[in-house]
């Protein structure tokens, strides 16, 4: 087995494990779910400053190199932030019921995403602009691809 | 007889408008990101061009025409909606400045916006900081919800002119003539240059704008 398919397998396994076991209590559920949501904003925040860093005709690389680590560095936990007992039966969430019926499609597309982040966090290390840009508008779309099925649109 | 009463550009504006704001909501709803980016420099540079023919335009189209107090607008619901120049009557008037004004906001609400996920942005986001962005997308979407009432507002009026009053709105926006009381002066048009100059001006302001040119430059 390569790598790719070692993490899937584990991740799943892990993914699996989570999702059959108890879900949470309501009142751990809701910690969890408030904690998703500041993690998943602060890759928000991440990408933000990425993107209007690029948009500048000379790019803080600094800037760029922090938010991109900070992306790599949380990106493989976040399967883990999506345990059983926190979708939107539970509260407040815009995680949809659907993450927990396909495990196994969420846990490789949530992997795509570390891959994603691994190479833009490489790029924004050598500093080649060139390259910072094209990993990052990759890294976009594994965002998309998650986003698309499994986030409910803003509550109006 | 039917006389002129809205020019040609003034209603190419209008209906290039109705176009590229639909257009612009149904790009956004569908995530068309690039294209919304176009539509919504396309609507900034028809608001810029209608505000330069309000000034040097026809009749009709120029806001000392039609930009009044509230007084006028008082006066004219107590005369039962009379209104017997050619032009803008006081209510229509407030509908276009309303319309005019909540779409330049949102323009430039959506200048320096940036998407929730951080991966598209309006072309001076690097201008401000990530909390106005964000601040100026929630006003981006909400104004837009504002402006849906407006345009609700301002088709119900044209209907209610229509059956209440037997007044044809709709018509005169698309042919530029009415039939205009005997004695009333018809519309005095502009000059064509001066409207070509006036779109060429509309579309170097807003690529002056979108490029980042100075102040606007980083």
């Amino acid at each position: 087995m390569n790598r790719k398919s070692v993490f899937v397998v584990s991740a799943f396994a892990l993914f699996a494990v989570a999702a059959a076991a108890a879900p949470l209590a309501k009142p751990q559920a809701l910690v969890v779910m408030k904690q998703r949501h500041e993690k998943m904003e602060a890759f928000g925040d991440a990408t933000k400053a990425i993107y209007t860093n690029l948009q500048t005709s000379s790019p803080d690389l600094n800037v760029i190199r922090k938010a991109s680590a900070a992306i790599n560095q949380q990106a493989p936990k976040l399967v883990s932030w999506f345990p059983a007992g926190t979708g939107p039966n539970v509260g407040k969430t815009r995680a949809k019921a659907e993450i927990w019926q396909k495990p196994e499609d969420f846990v490789v597309k949530a992997h795509d995403f570390t891959v994603a982040a691994n190479e833009l966090d490489a790029a924004a290390k050598r500093g080649d602009v060139g390259q910072i840009k094209t990993s990052f508008k990759a890294l976009g779309g594994t965002c998309k691809a998650c986003h698309d099925p499994y986030r409910a649109p803003e509550k109006d | 007889m039917k006389q002129r009463v809205w020019d040609l550009p003034v209603r190419l504006f209008h209906w290039t408008l109705v176009v590229l704001v639909a257009l612009a909501w149904w790009s956004a709803e569908e995530h068309k990101d690039d294209l919304h980016l176009y539509l919504g420099y396309g609507v900034l540079s028809l608001l810029l061009f209608r505000i330069l023919w309000g000034f040097f335009g026809s009749s009709t189209a120029r806001f000392s025409a039609f930009v009044r107090g509230p007084a006028a607008v008082i006066r004219y619901v107590r005369d039962r909606f009379h209104w017997p120049t050619a032009g803008h009557a006081p209510l229509g008037a407030l509908s276009v400045i309303a319309l005019i004004a909540l779409l330049l906001v949102i323009v430039g609400t959506g200048l320096i916006a940036l998407d929730e996920d951080g991966f598209f942005g309006g072309p001076l986001a690097s201008l401000v900081s990530i909390s106005t962005s964000d601040t100026a997308r929630e006003l981006h979407e909400d104004l837009f919800k504002v402006l849906l009432a407006l345009i609700a507002l301002h088709v119900a009026a044209i209907l209610l002119y229509r059956l209440a009053l037997g007044r044809n709105l709709l018509g005169p926006m698309i042919t530029g003539k009415a039939e205009l009381a005997p004695g009333v002066g018809p519309m005095r048009p502009g000059k064509w240059w001066v409207a070509l100059l006036c779109v060429v001006i509309a579309i170097a302001i807003t690529r002056w704008i979108i490029g980042g040119a100075p102040p606007f430059g980083t």
